[in-house]
């Protein structure tokens, strides 16, 4: 159908975080177009629907605070100080 | 020692029970066992060491000492859960999920945790990023997926029964593939709460058996209100095995699902394999009707457009920053992001992830989910309207037998369609239970699906266990 641009890919990855490879784009690219023919093959029939929402019911609890061991969660991050987790500065200072 | 490889759960209990051994000789055994034998099956990904599996022991319980493998999806408490994931290859959970609190709490034996797709996202076992599991029927062939390790185990006498997940199919259809019972419950009947996400609308925990009976025990252990799961049904605990007295209900109605038939891709064999098991359960006093599911056609899209939007959206939170793995080399914070998840993650996961995050951007307001969502009401109804005329549904669990490992490796969208029969049920939110019916003329495991009602789990056991009364499919076992 060749509906998606390599652009509009790239930016689906940049958005997605992911970093793609120049000689991977045509392939994803080609799997992004197959959403197209499940899409409106979908429209289709959405179409004509006119049923009430049947969302799962979900249940809401209290917020209580808990116990919990923070080192235990921190012991699982790549790198952290101080009760806190570390990444690479933000901010520019220049 | 007695030799309890493909031993029930049913039969260890008694033994148990009798004294004729102690779980402490029932983990050496499958210990022992999983050094022989899982070097070909390659269903685990670990298998824990004896004195680790007894700190966690309780002995009580509906499961006391009967051991079980566990989907690398669900978190135990100071175990890796890796999701078959590069990305955590090194996480250790720091709490156990709801359901591996019941299952310890009911005495258990967790021995180790199975392979899977990468995420739960695969129907082979083959996106896995450390290595791909057989089906122990024949070794060149797939397991199915994403369970296969658990399913794989089940079916290689490794353990008598293991857990798994679903979103579209990953229970029953390995269930089918690897000749053994795969339950997928009613959406919130069990709790997800520490289950890592893929699609948070049709996420289920599920049970992997040999028989029904012995699924219907472990159910009961999992199944009941958690109020850690948004999702969770306000449902008692009880004993399901109580009403398994092997009669099936008295005029049970039997629809069986004509569009399912009529689909091209379904293999001859497993056609008349699971049209074979409907003239059994016919035999046994079922009325047979046959049934229009029109809405089947539009499942597999709809589960593709909703599952992929979803799965997006969960895995954004694997960024490198609170735990997984990080890459090196990093020069501020995008990269940090992009260089970790582009080296954690396996090209399926990044596809899928990239589709989802296109289904949810292309057109206006996510266009293709919100009409996803309206034809998902569609086929609910179409569910709905089937069972106000039968009790319980029959399609095949699966389109063909286990295929040929690398056999999809060049066309995805076809390994796909081994969702077809399962993926409505998960959009649907009702329960299913896939149950052996017999062997294709190359010696491969056939199961057919038995589908009920939300909150019919009942039901499907005492059908299910009332057919494996009168078939022996189910004590059939492979050589490995």
């Amino acid at each position: 159908m060749g509906k998606i641009s390599k652009e509009e890919v790239k930016k689906i990855a940049a958005m997605t975080k992911l970093h793609i490879e120049d000689h991977e784009l045509e392939s994803i690219q080609k799997q992004l177009e197959d959403v197209l023919s499940y899409a409106e093959r979908v429209e289709k029939v959405a179409k004509e629907i006119d049923l009430p929402s049947t969302k799962n019911i979900n249940h809401d609890r209290e917020d209580t605070a808990i116990q919990s061991d923070v080192q235990k969660i921190l012991e699982q991050a790549p790198q952290e100080e101080d009760n806190y987790f570390v990444v690479p500065k933000i901010v520019d200072s220049e | 020692m007695k030799d309890l490889a493909f031993a029930t759960i049913q039969e260890i209990k008694q033994d148990l029970a009798d004294k004729k051994y102690t779980p402490e000789d029932v983990i050496e055994f499958y210990i022992k066992r999983f050094s022989q034998v899982d070097g070909k099956v390659k269903s685990a990904l670990e298998v824990f060491d004896k004195e680790s599996v007894l700190d966690n022991f309780k002995c009580h319980g509906l499961l006391e000492g009967i051991p079980g493998l566990i989907k690398d999806n669900i978190c135990q408490k100071g175990r890796i859960t890796s999701c078959a994931s590069k990305i955590l290859q090194n996480y250790k959970a720091p709490y156990d999920a709801t359901v591996i609190e019941r299952l310890k709490e009911e005495g258990a034996l967790l021995l180790g945790r199975a392979n899977m797709d990468e995420f739960a996202m695969g129907s082979s076992t083959e996106t896995s990023a450390f290595f791909k599991s057989a089906n122990p029927w024949n070794l060149d062939c797939v397991p199915g997926g994403s369970s296969g390790g658990s399913a794989a185990a089940v079916a290689a006498g490794l353990v008598p029964w293991a857990l798994g997940s679903e979103t579209g199919g990953s229970v029953r259809q390995p269930a089918g593939l690897c000749g053994i019972v795969g339950l997928k419950p009613t959406y919130g009947s069990i709790s997800r709460f520490g289950v890592v996400a893929y699609a948070s609308s049709l996420d289920q925990v599920g049970v992997f058996t040999r028989t029904v009976y012995d699924n219907a025990l472990v159910y009961s252990a999992l199944a009941g209100h958690d109020e850690k799961d948004a999702s969770s049904l306000k449902l008692e605990k009880k004993d399901y095995t109580q009403m398994l007295d092997g009669k099936l209900p008295k005029g049970l109605r039997v629809g069986i699902v004509k569009t399912a038939f009529e689909s091209e891709g379904l293999d001859k064999d497993v056609e008349a394999l699971t049209k074979d098991a409907v003239k059994t359960l016919e035999e046994q006093g079922a009325v047979v009707h046959e049934i229009e599911l029109p809405t089947l056609d539009y499942a597999a899209a709809t589960y593709f457009i909703i599952s992929r939007a979803e799965a997006a959206s969960n895995l954004a939170r694997f960024d490198g920053v609170r735990y997984g793995n990080r890459a090196k080399d990093i020069t501020n914070l995008d990269d940090l992001y992009v260089k970790s998840r582009s080296q954690g993650f396996g090209k399926e996961v990044q596809v899928r992830m990239l589709v989802g995050n296109y289904v949810l951007s292309a057109g206006y307001a996510g266009k293709f989910y919100q009409n996803a969502l309206k034809v998902q009401r569609l086929i609910r109804k179409d569910f709905q309207d089937a069972f106000s005329n039968v009790d319980v549904l029959i399609m095949p669990s699966q389109p063909t037998p286990a295929f040929e490992i690398g056999k999809f490796d060049d066309n995805k969208l076809q390994l796909d369609l081994q969702d077809y029969y399962t993926a409505p049920v998960n959009l649907a939110g009702c329960c299913a239970i896939s149950v052996p019916c017999g062997f294709t003329n190359k010696n491969m495991p056939v199961g057919f699906q038995l589908i009920g009602p939300r909150l019919s789990e009942q039901l499907l056991f005492k059908v299910g266990h009332a057919y494996q009364q009168v078939t022996d499919w189910h004590k059939k076992h492979p050589k490995l």
